[in-house]
Order: C-alpha cells, then sequence, then structure tokens
C-alpha cells in the first residue's frame, strides 16, 4: 500500500509540475501527462467521473458547515466582517450578528494575534475542506444561514445571563467564551467523524483538523482558567463552564469542567478525548436537545446544509 | 477525465499542496525521492499492536517526565504506581542528572498544569497497558538528562539545559515533546486497520496531546508577553529548526550543532512565533500579525509523521539514520518499530 502511494505521490507530482511549469500547454498535455502515468495507458480518458467515497464526501461537507461557523465568527471577531463572497461559495446563505458588530476592542496584541491566527485557522479549513471535497467528486456546500446573534438566547439557556444580551463580540474575555462554545465541539466532531471515513488520505486530513481544534481549545481553555487564577475573577470561567453543562445536556455529555487543574476536556478514566456522533454535535449548533427530527435552530436558523442535517436521535 | 487514478492522484495533490507550493522543482524531485526511501524503510502491514506499543514508548517518556518534574519520583514509585515492567519484562533504567530534585515550582498556576499532565500521561500508560494486554511492550531505558543536554546543543540554546530546573524550563522541556506526540498519533492514525476500536482510542489520545501542546504554547507566549522575539518563544523556534532537520534532514547539508534555523529538506514545526495573515473579511482584505499557537501546516492541519522521523527526533538521529539509539532512548525503543 505505501508503495503503490509513493508512486502516487510521485505521479501527482509530476502532473503538478505540469499545472504549475507552463500554463495553458501544459493543460493541453495535462491529459497526456496523466495517460502517460498511468499502468494501462489508453486512448481516451473516462468520460463520467464516478464519484468516489460519496459518504466521505457527506462527512466533509458536515465539516464544513462547522468551519464556515467558527471562520463567521471568528473573522467578524478580527476584521469586523465575514467570509469572502468567493470564500462562501455561489448560494451561500446571510450570516446575523449583533447589530454594531465591528472587531472585538482588544486590549493587548497578543489577544488581536490570538483571534487573527484563529480567524486565519478557520479560513484554511474552509478552504482545505472545499479543495478536499472536490477533489473527491464531491460539490463543496456553501455556507448555510448563520445567526452569532444566538449567543444571547444560548447564554440565557445556560443562565449565563437572565435576558438573551450575551455578545461575544463585545470584549476580549467575552470572545474567549464565544470560541470557548465553538472549540471543544470541533474536536469531538473530528473525533466521531475521521473513523467513518472511508479514505485513509482523508482520515490523516481530518486528523490534522482536530489537532489544530485542540490545539485552539488547549488555548483559549488555558486562557480562560488562567485568567481567571490571575485576576481572582471567576466571572467568565463560570459562563464557560455554564456553556460546557448546557453542551453535556444536549450533546451526550462529553465534557469536562473546567479548572485551573482540569484544562484538557477527556474522558477522566482514561484521559482519551472525548467523541460525539453527528447528532449530538447536531443538537449543540442547533441548541435544542429534543430527540429525533431536529433538523435547524440555534446558529443555523435554515439548518446545515448537505446530507448530514437532520437529528435521528 | 476523472479516472479512479486521477481521482487518487487529487487526493494526495491535496495532502502534499504544501509541500509542493513551498519547494521549487529541484526540491520537488527530492521530495519524491525522500519520500520514496523513508517509506520503504517501514513496515509495510505495521500491525495495530505495533503501532500501539510505539506509542506506549512514547507516552512512557512522558510519563516519567511529567511525574518527575512533579512528584520527583519515577511512575514505579508513585502512591499509585504505574507499573513499568509487564508481561515478564525488564524495565529499562531512568537517566537523571545527580542530585535530581523535582521542579522547584514558583508558579502555581504552572504547577497545576504540571500535575494535570503528569496525571493524563500517566493514564496514557496505563490505557495503551490495558488495550495491548499480553503483548505490551516494558518501559525501555529512558535519558532525562544527557538527552536535554544533547538537544540544547543541537538546538543552539546552551551547552546544558535542565528542564527540571525552574517553571520556565519545565515549559520548554514540554514543549520538546507535545508537538512530537501529536505528529506520531497523526502519522499513525491512517495506518491503523481496527477503526471501531484502535482508531477512537489513537484519535482520543491524539487531542489530549494537541490539548496539552496548546496549553504548554499558551503559557510559553504569556511568559514573553505575547513577544515573539522574547527569550522562550525564540527556544521553541530553535527546538522546531531542530525537529524538522532530524526529521527531514537534507542529504546534502549534513546535520551540523549548534544551528538556530532550519537546515533539512522541509519544515514541519514552527516554533512559538508570529505569523503574518491575510484575512479576505468581507470584500476587502488586510493583513494581520497573528500567533502561532497551533503548530499547523498551510492548510492549517496539524503535522503528519511517520515512524521513522518520530523515531528520529527522541533519539536525535536524522531520520535517513539506518538505528535509532540515543537521545531519550538511549539503546532504543522496545517492540517491533524502533
Amino acid at each position: 500500500m505505501e508503495k503503490k502511494l509513493n508512486d502516487l505521490i510521485d505521479k501527482a507530482l509530476s502532473r503538478r509540475q505540469f499545472l504549475a511549469g507552463a500554463g495553458t500547454t501544459a493543460a493541453a498535455t495535462l491529459v497526456v501527462g496523466c495517460n502517460s502515468s498511468t499502468t494501462t495507458p489508453s486512448p481516451t480518458p473516462t468520460p463520467t467521473p464516478t464519484p468516489l467515497n460519496l459518504p466521505d464526501n457527506d462527512i466533509l461537507n458536515f465539516a464544513l458547515n462547522l468551519e464556515y461557523l467558527e471562520a463567521e465568527f471568528y473573522l467578524y471577531a478580527t476584521t469586523g466582517s465575514g467570509l469572502s463572497t468567493a470564500d462562501a461559495l455561489a448560494g451561500a446563505g446571510t450570516t446575523i450578528v449583533p447589530p454594531n458588530t465591528v472587531a472585538v476592542p482588544w486590549t493587548t496584541p497578543a489577544q488581536a494575534q490570538f483571534a487573527a491566527e484563529l480567524a486565519q485557522t478557520e479560513l484554511d479549513h474552509v478552504r482545505y475542506l472545499q479543495g478536499a471535497i472536490t477533489a473527491n467528486s464531491g460539490t463543496p456546500v456553501p455556507r448555510p444561514a448563520i445567526d452569532l446573534t444566538f449567543f444571547g438566547p444560548l447564554a440565557a439557556a445556560a443562565s449565563i445571563v437572565a435576558t438573551p444580551t450575551f455578545n461575544p463580540f463585545a470584549d476580549p474575555n467575552s470572545f474567549l467564551v464565544g470560541g470557548f462554545t465553538f472549540e471543544d465541539v470541533g474536536v469531538t466532531a473530528y473525533a466521531g467523524g475521521g473513523p467513518a471515513l472511508v479514505s485513509n488520505i482523508l482520515l490523516s486530513g481530518v486528523a490534522g483538523l482536530q489537532a489544530a481544534e485542540a490545539y485552539h481549545a488547549g488555548s483559549i481553555r488555558t486562557q480562560i482558567a488562567g485568567g481567571a487564577a490571575n485576576t481572582g475573577d471567576a466571572t467568565f470561567l463560570n459562563y464557560a463552564n455554564k456553556i460546557s453543562a448546557l453542551r453535556a445536556t444536549v450533546g451526550g455529555g462529553n465534557e469536562t469542567q473546567l479548572s485551573l487543574s482540569s484544562i484538557v476536556a477527556a474522558d477522566p478514566t482514561n484521559a482519551l478525548g472525548f467523541s460525539r456522533t453527528t447528532d449530538q454535535v447536531l443538537h449543540i449548533v442547533y441548541g435544542t436537545g429534543g430527540g429525533a427530527g431536529v433538523s435547524k435552530g440555534g446558529f443555523f436558523p435554515n439548518g446545515l446544509n448537505g446530507k448530514i442535517t437532520t437529528t435521528a436521535s | 477525465m476523472a479516472t479512479l487514478e486521477t481521482q487518487q492522484l487529487d487526493e494526495i495533490i491535496v495532502k502534499t499542496r504544501r509541500k509542493m507550493l513551498t519547494m521549487g522543482g529541484a526540491a520537488l524531485a527530492a521530495l519524491a525521492f525522500g519520500g520514496t526511501t523513508k517509506a520503504e524503510a517501514q513496515s509495510t502491514t505495521t500491525p495495530d499492536q505495533d503501532i500501539l506499543n510505539f506509542a506506549l514508548n512514547l507516552e512512557y517518556l512522558e510519563a516519567q517526565f511529567y511525574n518527575l518534574a512533579v512528584s520527583g519520583v519515577t511512575i514505579d514509585q508513585l502512591p499509585t504506581p504505574i507499573p513499568v515492567a509487564v508481561n515478564g519484562g525488564t524495565a529499562g533504567s531512568v537517566t537523571l542528572k545527580p542530585s535530581f530534585a523535582k521542579v522547584p515550582f514558583v508558579s502555581s498556576i504552572v504547577a497545576a498544569y504540571a500535575a494535570e499532565t503528569a496525571t493524563e500521561e500517566g493514564k496514557h500508560v496505563l490505557f495503551l497497558q490495558k488495550t495491548l494486554g499480553s503483548v505490551a511492550v516494558s518501559m525501555p531505558d529512558i535519558d532525562l538528562f544527557n538527552s536535554f543536554n544533547a538537544l540544547a546543543n543541537l538546538a543552539g540554546i546552551g551547552t546544558s539545559f535542565d528542564p527540571f530546573a525552574s517553571d520556565q524550563n519545565f515549559l520548554i522541556g514540554a514543549y520538546i515533546f507535545e508537538d512530537v506526540g501529536v505528529s506520531a498519533y497523526h502519522g499513525a492514525a491512517p495506518l491503523i486497520a481496527d477503526k471501531t476500536g484502535v482508531l477512537p482510542a489513537a484519535l482520543g489520545l491524539h487531542a489530549v496531546e494537541a490539548y496539552h501542546a496548546g496549553l504548554i504554547r499558551t503559557v510559553i507566549s504569556a511568559y514573553d508577553n505575547g513577544v515573539s522575539t522574547g527569550p522562550l518563544s525564540t527556544m521553541t523556534q530553535a527546538i522546531s529548526a531542530a525537529r524538522s532537520t532530524l526529521a527531514n534532514p537534507d542529504p546534502t547539508m549534513p546535520i551540523t550543532s549548534p544551528f538556530t534555523t532550519f537546515a533539512g529538506t522541509t519544515a514541519d514545526d514552527l516554533g512559538v512565533q508570529s505569523a503574518t495573515v491575510s484575512l479576505n473579511g468581507g470584500s476587502t482584505s488586510a493583513t494581520f500579525t497573528s500567533t502561532t499557537i497551533a503548530d499547523t501546516d498551510l492548510n492549517a492541519l496539524g503535522w503528519s509523521r511517520n515512524s521513522i522521523q518520530i523515531l528520529a527526533i527522541v533519539t536525535g538521529n536524522p531520520a535517513t539514520a539506518t538505528a535509532f539509539t540515543g537521545g531519550f532512548f538511549p539503546n532504543g525503543l522496545n517492540g517491533t518499530i524502533s
């Protein structure tokens, strides 16, 4: 298998050099180049693409919806606006943000730089998944309608505030709680999605996505817990834990209460990271429990795009 | 025009896109050649148990480091001992500096992080031992003294380095391990045959290493007040350059020490540093300075390393070596992948 992979890598690289090297001439020779690199040359390429690993593309499109959500949140926090039209793809839904949303008023350069990293990371993930789906003979879904004002009702549901006024763009600490809302969910979603993939190449990609989410989740959890310890003010630590409790309620448990001595979200028995099913993830981002048949709500007022959109349990 | 093979090619292109974007033609040829060489040195039919035993060696190393830092004793001497000799095997020894003592933590926050990590890495050892059952390997010889000194030389951060000397040194010691663990589990994941039992566990271990790495990198950045030229951040950049070079050695540029800049064929590691990102929010594009809390590639994916690359880093040999002893494992790893 590895030998074959390496042969394929060699061929892919040579093909890529064609593409990079000689413009339209290379494009004209590309078909020839492809065929000459196969073990059984044929006079014409196969005319109709046979979709490969369709279930894989469904999983990747599910993940793409989540990455759109994260990218929108961090881009608004950093730049005051969301994904470009090109990145959102044709047919994209609109994103609702709290009135007068501009970039978060950072108080230190480090805060702004961390937010910029998050924005760039999630933007890269959007582009990576779009490319991976296309390369796997699939069609990446456009950004669905996204509602970033849902943080307000979410905070109310989590008993953070009595009225839905929590705004993650209001200040750096609120921003961290906003990021906290998403990152651990991303880790668990990729942990659940990875083993379901047919393609080992895509599995590696998903593991890479999982790592990035866990790096960021680890950082955000460290900053929230460390901030509370340094200032003696546990307000935002308590917010985060209320969000965590709400996620546990609708998302099948899989949460670790955050504290200075408990940064990592993992199974207390064996210290393995948690995993969630698509149903559990949907319940969290739709902001509701309620078993089967939930198809929209919360951060996604019109539901996700793609095939995995409705809870089965 | 999409044949089965061209679709496979596209998948591979996606995976190797980062390398291709950052490399010129000659380097591309070297990559193709180097990739073939590396992969052929590996077993093509690595059983899941071999992979898990490989991971167990790494978890022994991490568990010993953190528990020694926190408690001052090896894991088999803890109040609730963690076995180091299993299945009738003989445990290796742990080499420490003369007059070793646990880290004199000043910051209660860093001490808390260390304690949590020590506990979790210990649980990883126990989990892997239990999962592997009768085929689990014992702990190999581990060196936590000469290894750090050699690595310090290699990374150009001094003639010696004691990770147990202070809060800051402890953080750098932890930095050396965590990103490596992330890339090791990532590289192993697609090779695992049992996708219902073993793979989910490996991804769970993978996530926790990345949580730890994110924690450590965040605290290091905070110690430097977010200044990427600060002393700790500068050390991480040198260590990452060393890891990259060991994992991706350039045969035409022999590794000489000390060096502070990357000297291999392709960099697969980012220190705690600053980067410039271009975010086209809405219709306008603007550049921002960003952190590099996550150690990721140009697609913002965590790095993946194969077992040879991991062996290279933890034993301090270039990945082109034919034997992997030295560094943290003076007599090599136990198990098939060694």
